[in-house]
């Protein structure tokens, strides 16, 4: 690339680029389709260890309140890392942007803190991963997710710091457009998680 | 004294940085055809050490009550050297053979994510040389390619434990997947977004290259069908270090699991490993027949067929473990069905032959030798579609037969195929062609020695995987004429090193179109500049470079596209 800016050659999106979503919202989105899959399987594999089971319902030990508000408060936390944060640094408002940011942050910390509050009151009943089968399977799948709210929230930290320090424009902020896209996805797949694991063992009584 | 040594230096003169040194232009480099070389380079080694390790496995088999490597060693070296063709040789090959001619291809100046890309080569490197390292600690991958669970249960921790001592060589396997996943990847979102947005103006879809279009289709099959391995190995790694239960039929968990998980991904797995090989075979075949390919719409689309049929058909790996019958109808319908798009790709060729002017050259031969060798693939491969045929003959030698016609006869010779075809373009340089015919004659020979005895012993009731046999089964004469044909193919690698290394020094210069080809890469200088083209080509058909050679006859004025 150095050697084509050199001689005066343009770069590479200034001669293919016919408008539309730039390069790296591609290619984030492939990134994210292939991930969601990796949720595809472990889903399937969770509903195929259930039905050779015998299909009746793994129930938790617990209530379902606690991890519903916590859902709550997941889902919440996608409101305003869009509606302040990225429309705030569309039209340049810096304030809006780490103000959205740090509000996402605090609900996406919330959620996580209530896993592992979850988990540990599980794990003091006997119910742990390697207790029964459906322990093996809940723990896997939620826990895959809980690591992706993990890297969401270092990812969207880093977004911040750089927020922080003014690295955003108007015209140039892909980095924060891809945290939000990959929170969105972290928020999006846990109302399926969410269903199988907590709402499906209702329905089936 | 330091003071002193700086006011001497003459003012313009300063020392290199280490990104422009030989050694760090390659090391730090992000331009798609030096990560290109690099991926060919790094999987043609991995290809001699997977070869190595063949090798070993016909020599022990050689003669019946075989003594040269113990039953552990032979099952760490059959792991191996499957794990090694897959994963660290035709993956890479094509990823490195797509790196470099794509782009040049569609007119871009490079890969959509330089950085992305050479992240991926690197993970590569490194993740291949895990998985070898794992000989140095007497701890190679020992389960087989596709690692079935519960025999690969077996954990440090030693929870349930089926055999006696646990130990970490299927560590080795199932983290070094998960890296080379990354890879893969990080390798085929990259593709699909450079295809889908850097194409010159005038590139429609309709008149991209086949290679393209297969490599497309191949980067799909990625995105979609890794996310089942990963999630297969992963919960492997859980079962054998943090005691759950997936695979665990003691504990409600059901090994069929893995293989559900596993094949989910692994047939998939089988159209990535051969779909750059039609789309390689599919550039060659016409260029060396003096003809535009017969029926590109069908080529194109049969591609994609088969790219959405191979997500249906896993489950005809696992005939033998007893599925319901409607299951196995469904599969054996489904993998009867994919027969068809590929069948309608063989007729394509043989119909770009027909009326053509042929010229022999290496990579048209290969190019043929390809035709044939998968045309016998694929039928046996039908033949095992068929459910009671597969019960007699599976996990026998008749689905090592298989494997090896449609990935030897088939991916590996298109790869040669592309190697003696793009060669003069990466070097400036043309192989050998005395040397290439003589190269071509003895893996022609050597894989149908090897290979198609391989068919009868299978009938004959040989199981794959087994470390020796006993001289009275009547295998002995076919399994050494098997030996005989592995070394023959072994002489024509080294045929292959031998022209490579002399022609990168002395071949005859190639010029910038050796082969007076048809597609856009043959544009520019051999090789050529970092930048790729210095104005981007305007397309206006589907052989824009032919055409732009010979503008009497141009596609533009005979057909509408």
């Amino acid at each position: 690339m150095s050697v084509a800016y050199r001689e005066g050659i343009p770069a590479l999106e200034q001669v293919h680029d016919e408008g539309g979503r730039s390069l790296g919202w591609w290619g984030m989105m492939f990134f994210i389709a292939s991930e969601a899959l990796i949720f595809a399987n472990l889903i399937a594999a969770y509903l195929y260890l259930e039905i050779r089971q015998g299909g009746h319902g793994w129930r938790l030990p617990s209530e379902i309140w606690y991890p519903l508000i916590n859902t709550i408060i997941l889902l919440g936390s996608s409101a305003p890392i869009h509606y302040i944060a990225a429309r705030g640094i569309e039209k340049g408002n810096q304030r809006r942007l780490i103000w959205g940011l740090l509000a996402t942050i605090v609900m996406g910390a919330i959620f996580l803190g209530g896993q592992v509050y979850e988990y540990s009151s599980l794990i003091s009943e006997g119910f742990t991963p390697q207790s029964q089968l459906f322990g093996s399977a809940f723990f896997t799948l939620t826990g895959f997710h809980g690591l992706h709210v993990t890297v969401g929230l270092i990812f969207l930290l880093i977004v911040f710091v750089r927020a922080l320090n003014g690295h955003f424009t108007k015209e140039r902020h892909f980095a924060f457009q891809a945290g939000e896209m990959y929170w969105h996805f972290v928020d999006a797949v846990w109302i399926f998680v969410f269903s199988i694991v907590y709402l499906l063992p209702l329905l089936r009584g | 004294m330091a003071t002193s040594t700086i006011v001497e230096r003459p003012a313009l003169v300063r020392q290199k940085r280490f990104s422009e040194t030989y050694i760090g232009q390659w090391l730090t480099t992000t331009d798609h055809k030096k990560i290109g070389i690099m991926y060919m380079v790094t999987a043609f080694f991995f290809f001699v050490v997977g070869g190595l390790e063949a090798l070993l496995i016909r020599t022990q088999l050689a003669l019946p009550d075989g003594k040269v490597l113990d039953p552990q060693t032979y099952n760490e070296i059959f792991t191996m050297h499957g794990t090694t063709m897959i994963f660290l040789f035709v993956m890479p090959m094509f990823t490195g053979l797509g790196n470099y001619v794509v782009p040049l291809m569609i007119g871009a100046r490079d890969m959509a994510f330089p950085r992305l890309n050479a992240f991926g080569y690197w993970i590569v490197l490194f993740g291949g040389l895990f998985l070898q390292s794992s000989f140095l600690f007497h701890a190679a991958p020992d389960g087989g390619w596709f690692a079935y669970a519960p025999l690969t249960e077996c954990g440090v921790q030693g929870v349930n434990c089926i055999p006696a001592t646990p130990s970490i060589n299927m560590d080795f396997w199932a983290l070094g997947v998960l890296l080379l996943g990354i890879s893969s990847i990080a390798g085929a979102l990259n593709f699909v977004v450079t295809i889908f947005k850097l194409r010159a103006p005038g590139m429609t879809i309709n008149r991209m290259p086949l290679f393209v279009w297969m490599t497309l289709v191949t980067s799909f099959l990625l995105l979609f069908a890794l996310p089942s391995l990963t999630a297969a190995s992963g919960l492997l790694l859980l079962d054998r270090h943090l005691g759950t239960h997936f695979y665990q039929a003691a504990f409600n968990g059901d090994p069929l699991l893995w293989q559900h998980l596993f094949w989910s991904f692994g047939h998939p797995e089988v159209y990535i490993l051969i779909l750059p090989a039609f789309g390689i075979v599919s550039e060659v075949l016409p260029v060396f027949s003096r003809k535009p390919i017969f029926g590109y719409t069908f080529v194109a689309w049969s591609g994609v067929a088969i790219g959405f049929l191979s997500f249906t058909v896993w489950a005809h790996h696992m005939f033998a473990v007893g599925l319901p019958v409607v299951a196995q109808a469904f599969f054996a319908t489904s993998t009867t069905l994919i027969a068809i798009p590929t069948a309608v790709k063989i007729f394509n060729w043989l119909a770009t032959l027909y009326g053509g002017k042929l010229s022999f050259k290496t990579p048209m031969l290969f190019a043929l030798g390809f035709v044939a060798m998968f045309l016998i693939g694929g039928l046996n491969g039908v033949a095992l579609a068929i459910v009671p045929f597969d019960y007699q003959v599976t996990d026998s030698y008749f689905v090592i037969a298989h494997l090896h016609y449609v990935l030897f006869g088939g991916a590996v010779f298109a790869i040669f195929a592309a190697i003696f075809y793009w060669f003069p373009k990466m070097t400036g340089r043309l192989l050998n062609e005395r040397l290439g015919q003589i190269q071509f004659w003895l893996m022609l020979i050597g894989v149908n020695v090897t290979f198609f005895p391989m068919h009868i012993l299978g009938l004959l009731g040989m199981p794959r995987r087994i470390y020796t046999y006993a001289p009275d089964l009547g295998w002995n004469e076919l399994n050494l004429l098997e030996t005989v044909g592995a070394f023959i193919i072994a002489a024509a690698i080294l045929v292959f090193l031998f022209n490579f290394v002399t022609s990168l020094r002395q071949g005859q210069p190639a010029g910038s179109d050796p082969w007076d080809a048809f597609t856009l890469e043959w544009d520019t200088a051999s090789p050529p500049e970092p930048y790729n083209f210095k104005t981007i080509p305007v397309v206006r058909s589907r052989r824009p470079f032919y055409d732009k050679k010979n503008p009497e006859t141009a596609d533009w004025k005979v057909a509408v596209h």
